[in-house]
């Protein structure tokens, strides 16, 4: 048997460790960081055995896959392997956060990991098995006892409702009470999921670009910088310079990830325009300037969501990186007709 | 010493325009965001997931369907990133086309519908604050990003197709047209 490696979080990372070693037709670390080869890929496949695989250029089925590694700020990747089950390695210190947090826990996700992070692993395996099939036994036995007491007609694990819910021949009241029942439950775990991704997702942002509005409204920077963003982001053709810019095929995919580029370039123009620097019915191609490379490095993903072959993934990532150019300047241009009469 | 004590006020000077700025987001922006997420996330919850599937299993032999009606529906519904997963009801030689369609409404259609992709919200709020802080609506910009939107990604994800073509001749492969669903 090849060795396990061992995963530890980086400082202020989160998650981990993680102890991974080739299991069957699982030999493969796909890299999936905008292009370049992070230097744990090649530490893991040196301990391990495994193969690395380059996920922007290919694809791997997802049986074949050891771990992950990716470099995701927060928004989308660090959760997508995490939720089908792959461990992921995260370059960056991304913790619990994106839309499909729920899926980063400790045991399957870690990150800020850098070379040091990467070890062998020692002998802990075999007590770490040991406690599994303990677990799994008395797991088995509390699903007999479960058994034995649903024949009750209340039993402790349902509440009434759901034993109502249960039984067959329902009368008109308990029906309307069971529907208003789903109805104001759905609405209550909306508020939950809502007040979680406000909490987690937009307040940090808003903390980071609030103090960053600060910082260029409150030093000098500000007006260095409408120095140079007026006569660029001021007219529709530095606009579309701008747009021209970011949906560059080979620059697209490094300005992507996370929208972060695009949402300090926007906060950028955003104090331009309060400060009447820059005329607001410019808002609208400005919208669309700043983020021509929209997703461009999100592609082999967003096509693993779409379940598209191998063969389509390599066709599909330049394509797009194409289109993205093709159309980027365009988008602009139409988002200004668009934009007379706005705010006049 | 008055020189310590200016340098003093403008080094915290620096934080409380920050500061003015984060609570003044989170008295305005902030609650109608969560707002209209929760009556978002009901609405979704309560429609179901399997009536966007049929509708984008109906989708596959129009453009204007697959790259207009579907990526328009299927952000509002599925929001970013499992949009992209009503791609796998299309034929093989048009997802990238369905991608490059859906990543640009998880956008445009964000300004009104920000349950769509509240991670990358300031792409919109960056620019629509500084309207804010003329005093004018956030309203007429959120509407006309979304219309033009509607428009350009759909010639967008038509553009992706002739894109595909021109990479299947480069790399010598053809990709199926034909819909190929599993389960």
């Amino acid at each position: 048997m090849s060795k396990k490696v061992k995963i530890v979080k980086g400082s202020g990372g989160f998650g981990g460790p993680l102890v991974i070693g080739v299991n069957g037709k699982k030999d493969k670390v796909m890299y999936v960081t905008g292009g370049h080869k992070p230097a744990i890929v090649d530490k893991i496949c040196e301990i391990t055995g495994a193969s690395a695989v380059n996920g922007f250029e290919t694809s791997v089925p997802e049986d074949e896959i050891m771990a992950a590694v990716i470099d995701c700020g927060g928004t989308l990747r660090c959760g997508i392997y995490p939720q089908k089950g792959i461990p992921t390695i995260n370059i960056m210190a991304t913790g619990k956060s994106g839309p499909l947090r729920q899926y980063i826990t400790e045991e399957i996700y870690v990150s800020n990991v850098d070379v040091d992070q990467v070890s062998v692993a020692g002998e802990e395996e075999g007590s770490e098995q040991a406690s599994e099939t303990v677990q799994q036994a008395s797991s088995e036995e509390t699903e007999k006892e479960e058994k034995t007491e649903s024949e009750a007609t209340y039993s402790k694990d349902k509440k009434i409702m759901e034993t109502r819910a249960e039984q067959e021949n329902k009368s008109l009241l308990t029906k309307i009470g069971l529907g208003a029942g789903k109805v104001i439950n759905t609405f209550y775990q909306a508020a939950r999921d809502a007040v979680e991704t406000m909490l987690h997702t937009v307040i940090p942002f808003m903390g980071f670009v609030a103090l960053l509005i600060g910082i260029i409204q409150g030093s000098g920077i500000g007006d260095l910088f409408a120095n140079i963003m007026s006569p660029l982001a001021g007219n529709i053709w530095g606009l579309m310079v701008i747009g021209l810019i970011c949906s560059l095929p080979f620059l697209s995919p490094l300005l992507g990830p996370g929208g972060v580029i695009g949402q300090v370039l926007g906060t950028l123009i955003g104090v331009e325009i309060g400060k009447g620097n820059i005329p607001p019915n410019l808002a609208l191609p400005a919208l669309f300037a700043i983020n021509t490379q929209n997703a461009a490095d999100f592609i082999p993903v967003g096509l693993g969501l779409a379940e598209a072959e191998t063969k389509t993934i390599e066709v599909g990532v330049p394509s797009v990186l194409y289109s993205r150019f093709l159309n980027g300047v365009p988008r602009v241009f139409v988002a200004w007709l668009a934009s007379f009469g706005l705010y006049k | 010493m008055d020189f310590i004590v200016k340098l003093a006020e403008g080094f915290i000077n620096l934080f409380q325009t920050g500061a003015d700025t984060f609570i003044d987001w989170m008295g305005s922006i902030v609650p109608l965001v969560l707002m209209l997420l929760i009556a978002m996330n009901t609405l979704i919850q309560l429609i179901g997931e399997n009536r966007i599937n049929k509708i984008a299993q109906k989708s596959a032999g129009n453009p204007l369907l697959r790259y207009m009606v579907l990526p328009f529906l299927g952000s509002f519904m599925l929001a970013n990133p499992m949009l992209h997963s009503l791609g796998r009801f299309l034929p093989e030689k048009y997802k990238p086309s369905y991608f490059a369609a859906a990543g640009q409404f998880a956008h445009t259609s964000n300004g009104i519908f920000p349950h769509i992709n509240p991670a990358e919200l300031f792409i919109f709020l960056g620019i629509a604050s500084g309207i804010q802080q003329l005093g004018l609506p956030m309203t007429d910009l959120a509407i006309r990003y979304l219309l033009v939107g509607l428009v350009m990604n759909f010639i967008g994800g038509w553009v992706t197709d002739f894109t595909t073509s021109y990479v299947e001749k480069q790399q010598k492969v053809k990709l199926s047209k034909k819909v190929h669903v599993e389960g």
